[in-house]
């Protein structure tokens, strides 16, 4: 029995163990200077357990009496967190070396953090639920405050961690009222003790209080406060991780407790939902209006963004957490190239983020600024792009199911988000001529990304490379 | 070449003959199937895109869409030839070319896609593309500001049909653009239908320039000509008219969709027409008349009756063929003398003759003189605007005063600036423009002639087909003739001829009197302004507001969220439990609530540090004490030194931050915390009211004593039954402390230094 609950976790045992080795190899070697081999070794580790995950069939298991589930959902949320996260990591290596910021901790940290993802899309109960979510965010506590001589870098980790903690107590309070009135930890006792008509007033109440602490790990509105001032205090690799692995884990967990153990009780969280999505899509648009940081409005781009995926799971249906982790999936992807840029945003070799500096840059570089235009058109949702897929179908899923305020109120954020997207674009080819244009170096492996990302917006609008139905596969063995 | 240096005749290579190669064969392509198609045929071509969404990339070839695709892909050919001269050496031509055609065949796809999402995607790329070309010249502010706001007002208009569109394909079950016009009355009848048709109309209003949302289009004037030629005279502005020509089987009929396009249509034409009297600018004029033109097209189909949809499709092409032309002889103009200003334009007629008659003929038939196919389509506008269902008087009237002021501003665009004496010294010497440059505007004004004389061409091809598609098989389209007898629409224009004369005669007084009045009135244009200012200021103000950057101020946001949605959840359920038996209290336990609520008022207003420390724990000990009270020495104990250690830590952490600075009242604070604390009370007190799940008790109550043998089941469970797992707590608290020391420590160690 055990062998097998094992085996049934053997990926994140391990990326665990592999973590911890990794750092006992660092300290008693060469400490920072072993760094760069540890990032390779990593991305690398990460990358060989996306495919064992990927390719690992299609059955659904559980371990620990189902406080682990390990269904298409999971692994497929697991496998976009996988290789986003290997990505990011081999991307900020040459960034961090040039500032001598890359300490052998930070792969190892990427690691860990990972794998309490792994946990967290994985969670069957909600204990399982809580360690993946706290190993995970304890971890990315840590990597915000990396430049630890920064003070920008120091107060976002701080101001991430207070809220964080409270978040998390939030979450852990809602799940001991949902222990309390339903009697058990597992999901799937807490389904059958909610019941369908409507959910007991402790219940309720554990669920109103999850919500909160979930939705402060997607960076909803009102929660979203300390996005912002991470994304910018944060170095900017550290930000391409915030903005990739953790999104799409952070919104495979809510789904995950949603339908796995609310999922009898749509009506009640639908509109919950819904609301968190709407202030998102909004705040998220116009806040950015005004941002002439690059990585303080992508921070706003991730919240309309995920107000979008919000948006999708609200509709309750099978169909709607199809067009969440599709969504997710192409957002992932455009950030992963989006931030592949911004790393190689540098004037005289210092990095630059104030979006002046793009002026007339399709002169200097016309193809770098083809793939960012793509990217941007694609990140506001222009189609025939894969961006635009997405928000189709998370627009679908919400008029589907009856909910088509929402489905309009996102396409009216939807345009005022494209503002921004368009101003990068505007500068990028309509800008004025200015002295000191950016630096025209970009290493290999940003320009690699930089254009598979691009590449795969224009490309994928043939069939999605297959993620539809996947994820079609994915949302049927979480909604039943 | 006695030419600017940059100016050669040797045009621009493969890239400038390319597109027009292309686009030709197109035009040839489509001319082929208009047999198939005046017969009554329909062809499909259906591909699968992704299934699962039911989207396929499919193609359909009926009346309405192969009378756009003609005159997209003959206009297209056109254009291109023209631009490859009228830009011949641009540094940037390549790139020009390659917009250009990327948006030509955008256009063909939106007037030939056969499902409502693949529509909608070339509709987005004739955005996207006319953006490009608008914003060409980015050198120029003004073209720059243009092209944002060409981009922002359709695309927003964009928007708003994607959501109009997925309802409408909610409503009718399908994005198949075919099942959806069979099913008319289902969609009609649908509850969604008013939101469906506004945001629907909100996409092809926007995209049409229909008023209140045209002033972009002017604006839009800043593209070089063969751009405004082709994107704002015969093409992209057409596709909001094409969208409604396309869905009025499944949306029309209806008193509202009758008013919003009959109210709509006629104001723009009207506004147009006058606004068109106004302009000096050539091109400008130009373009207004192109509103009037757009505003006439979709007054028409707003009806239902076969003259106006017959009126709808002459004037569709009668308009795009003129209007082409004499965009094409302005640039011509432009291009030749370096100006478009009517007041210093003259006497080109000796200087550039093939243009002085292409311009003539172009606007013979934009006057309405008979015998040019705009004499035919006037004649059915007003045949149509007699039939129609609402105000025909009104609507006469409108297009009546709307033609008139038309056949001035012919006047003004087409004869003058070639007839009249020279006004002044011109910045360049005219000379006639090179053949490719004239072959846009002599063909397409000679079509005009052509068609005008033998309507039947026109009629059987393609006039027949479209109104069969809007009516149905058994209806049939007015006749298309130059003579039509003596009736009411001969009368009409001849009285649209002595007007528009007069108002020719005049126009120079009128202008200034028309200046002068939208000086002082004013526009969407400086409102746009306005509003792009004002989504700055309020991102700037909600930025301040929302993400000061102070930690405690999210925490006040975090917590006041917290407090809206327990209140909103208690109000909600209007679940309200009033605590009970509270006569039951004894002395001891309303002297520990006091004792709480002191160290909690003492942490709260203290100004020492380590004195607000002892407030906290004075109010765990009460905590504490309580257990007590309730018969629980063992949790008060576990309680009693989980507070002490944390009093302790907390001290030490505490003690090292700077002092605290003088006292501030922050009475918002206070109340959030009142508030969340009660909200946390009632909320309690309201889950209590629901029985507790007691199995976990109850299997402890059964099992304690027999299989631990211990009567106190917290103290069983903690040592027997969890006992691994209190031994795991226990390391972890060393291992906790022993950080904690390493931290301290080193901490302390380096302030030494």
């Amino acid at each position: 029995m055990i062998s097998a609950d094992i085996s049934t976790v053997l990926p994140e045992i391990v990326l665990a163990v592999y973590a911890m080795l990794a750092l006992i190899f660092a300290v008693y070697t060469g400490k920072d200077k072993t760094a760069g081999l540890v990032v390779w070794a990593s991305a690398g580790a990460l990358l060989a357990a996306a495919f064992w995950i990927g390719f690992s069939g299609t059955d659904t298991r559980t371990a620990f009496n189902g406080a682990f589930v390990n269904d298409s959902f999971a692994r497929f949320a697991k496998v976009v967190i996988l290789l986003s996260a290997a990505a990011v990591l081999v991307m900020g290596k040459d960034y961090m070396a040039r500032r001598d910021l890359l300490r052998f901790e930070y792969p190892v940290l990427v690691v860990l953090s990972v794998v309490g993802m792994m946990m967290m899309v994985s969670a069957g109960d909600l204990m399982s639920l809580y360690m993946g979510l706290e190993l995970q965010s304890l971890a990315l506590y840590v990597v915000a405050s990396l430049r630890r001589d920064s003070v920008k870098s120091t107060e976002a980790g701080l101001k991430y961690f207070v809220l964080g903690a409270l978040s998390s107590g939030m979450l852990l309070y809602g799940a001991s009222l949902t222990y309390g009135y339903a009697g058990t930890t597992l999901f799937s006792g807490i389904i059958a003790a909610a019941g369908t008509e409507g959910l007991s007033l402790g219940l309720l109440f554990g669920l109103v209080f999850m919500i909160t602490g979930l939705a402060f790990k997607v960076s909803a509105v009102p929660f979203h406060m300390w996005t912002p001032d991470v994304y910018e205090g944060s170095p900017t690799p550290v930000t391409a991780f915030f903005a990739t692995a953790p999104k799409m884990a952070a919104m495979g967990l809510f789904a995950r407790v949603m339908h796995d153990a609310f999922g009898g009780a749509t009506q009640d969280w639908g509109q919950v939902i819904a609301l968190l999505a709407v202030l998102s899509m909004f705040l998220g648009a116009v806040a950015a209006i005004g941002q002439r940081n690059i990585k303080r409005l992508m921070a706003y781009s991730s919240i309309t963004h995920m107000g979008f995926a919000l948006m999708a799971l609200a509709a309750g249906t099978a169909g709607g957490v199809q067009a969440m982790l599709i969504y997710m999936a192409i957002y992932v992807t455009m950030n992963v190239g989006t931030f592949a840029f911004i790393l190689s945003m540098e004037k005289d070799g210092q990095p630059v983020t104030d979006i002046g500096a793009l002026n007339m840059y399709s002169r200097a570089e016309p193809l770098k600024a083809l793939a960012v235009l793509v990217l941007m058109f694609s990140l506001a949702g222009v189609p025939p792009l894969v961006g635009f897929f997405g928000k189709f179908y998370a627009l679908k899923a919400a008029v589907d199911a009856d909910m088509a305020w929402l489905a309009i109120a996102g396409v009216v954020a939807s345009v005022i988000s494209a503002f921004y997207y368009l101003r990068i674009v505007f500068y990028m080819y309509f800008g004025e001529d200015r002295d000191g244009a950016l630096d025209g170096t970009m290493s290999p492996v940003l320009w690699g990304l930089l254009m598979a990302s691009a590449a795969i917006m224009l490309v994928g609008v043939i069939n999605l490379f297959g993620v539809e139905g996947l994820a079609a596969v994915a949302a049927q063995t979480l909604v039943n | 070449m006695g030419q600017a240096g940059r100016t050669t005749r040797a045009g621009n290579g493969i890239a400038g003959r390319l597109p027009v190669a292309l686009a030709g064969a197109l035009f040839a392509v489509f001319a082929a199937l208009i047999p198939q198609i005046a017969e009554g045929h329909i062809l499909m071509l259906a591909l699968d895109w992704v299934p699962a969404l039911g989207i396929s990339l499919s193609l359909r070839i009926d009346g309405l869409s192969l009378t756009f695709a003609l005159l997209i892909s003959g206009i297209g050919t056109l254009v291109l030839l023209y631009s490859n001269s009228y830009l011949a050496g641009h540094p940037h031509y390549p790139r020009f070319a390659l917009f250009l055609t990327a948006f030509l065949l955008s256009m063909l796809g939106l007037v030939l896609a056969d499902d409502l999402i693949v529509l909608f995607v070339f509709w987005e790329l004739t955005t996207v593309t006319s953006y490009l070309l608008i914003g060409f010249s980015h050198e120029n502010a003004t073209s720059r500001r243009a092209a944002l706001q060409a981009l922002f007002v359709t695309g927003a208009g964009g928007l708003a049909f994607l959501a109009g569109l997925i309802l409408l394909g909610a409503a009718a079950g399908t994005f198949e653009i075919s099942a959806i016009l069979a099913r008319g009355e289902a969609i009609r009848g649908h509850a969604l239908y008013l939101p469906i048709l506004g945001l629907i109309l909100a996409g092809a209003f926007t995209k049409s320039a229909q008023v209140p949302f045209h002033f972009w289009l002017p604006n839009a004037m800043a593209a070089p000509t063969p751009v405004s030629a082709f994107l704002h005279s015969a093409t992209m502005v057409k596709a909001g008219i094409y969208l409604l020509a396309r869905l009025h089987p499944a949306l029309s009929g209806t008193g509202t969709w009758l008013w919003a396009l009959t109210i709509a249509g006629a104001a723009t034409a009207v506004f147009a027409s006058v606004m068109a009297l106004r302009q000096t600018d050539l091109k400008l004029a130009l373009a207004y008349t192109t509103l009037m033109a757009l505003g006439t097209l979709t007054l028409f189909l707003g009806q239902s009756s076969a003259y106006a949809l017959t009126a709808f499709v002459t004037f569709l092409i009668v308009h795009s063929l003129y209007k082409a032309a004499l965009f094409l002889v302005v640039g011509c103009v432009d291009h030749a003398t370096g100006t478009r200003e009517a007041e210093v334009l003259g006497g080109l007629g000796r200087a550039m003759p093939v243009t002085a008659l292409a311009a003539a003929v172009a606007a013979m038939s934009m006057a309405g003189f008979p015998p040019f196919l705009g004499f035919i389509g006037k004649e059915l506008k007003y045949a149509g605007a007699l039939a129609v269902a609402s105000e025909p008087a009104l609507v006469a009237g409108a297009v009546l005063l709307a033609n008139a002021l038309m056949l001035a501003v012919a006047g003004v665009v087409a004869f003058r600036p070639f007839w009249r004496p020279a006004a002044g010294a011109l910045p360049r010497t005219p000379h006639e423009a090179p053949w490719p440059m004239l072959a846009g505007p002599v063909v397409l004004a000679a079509l005009g002639a052509v068609f005008g004389l033998a309507p039947g061409l026109l009629q059987g091809a393609l006039v027949d087909p479209v109104v069969e598609g809007f009516l149905g098989t058994e209806a049939e389209a007015k006749q298309l003739a130059l003579w039509a007898g003596v009736n009411l629409p001969l009368i009409l224009s001849l009285a649209t001829f002595v007007l528009g004369l007069a108002l020719y005669a005049a126009h120079r007084p009128l202008r200034a009197a028309l200046i002068r009045l939208d000086a002082a009135t004013p526009g969407m244009d400086a409102g746009w302004d306005g509003f792009i200012d004002a989504l700055r200021a309020l991102a700037a103000w909600q930025t301040g507001l929302l993400q000061s950057g102070v930690l405690r101020r999210y925490l006040f946001i975090t917590f006041a969220t917290v407090l809206l949605g327990l209140g909103g959840t208690i109000v909600a359920r209007g679940v309200w439990a009033a605590p009970e038996g509270l006569a039951g209290v004894s002395w001891k336990q309303a002297a520990l609530v006091a004792l709480i609520l002191a160290g909690a008022a003492l942490a709260v207003i203290t100004r020492s540090r380590i004195a607000a420390v002892a407030g906290l724990g004075v109010t765990g000990i009460g905590v504490a004490l309580v257990f007590i009270v309730f018969g629980a020495p063992d949790v008060a104990i576990t309680q009693l030194l989980v507070e002490t250690l944390v009093v302790v830590l907390v001290a030490v952490a505490m003690l090292r931050l700077p002092r605290l600075g003088p006292r501030r009242r922050r009475p918002a604070d206070a109340a959030l915390a009142i508030g969340v604390g009660a909200a946390v009370s009632a909320t309690l007190l309201a889950v209590l009211l629901a029985p507790l799940d007691r199995r976990v008790t109850a299997f402890f109550e059964a099992t304690s004593w027999p299989e631990a043998h211990g009567r106190n089941i917290v103290n069983v469970i903690l040592v027997d039954f969890r006992a691994l797992d209190t031994f795991g707590e226990i390391a972890v608290v060393l291992i906790a402390a022993l950080s904690a020391y390493a931290l301290l420590r080193g901490t302390a160690g380096r302030g030494e230094k």
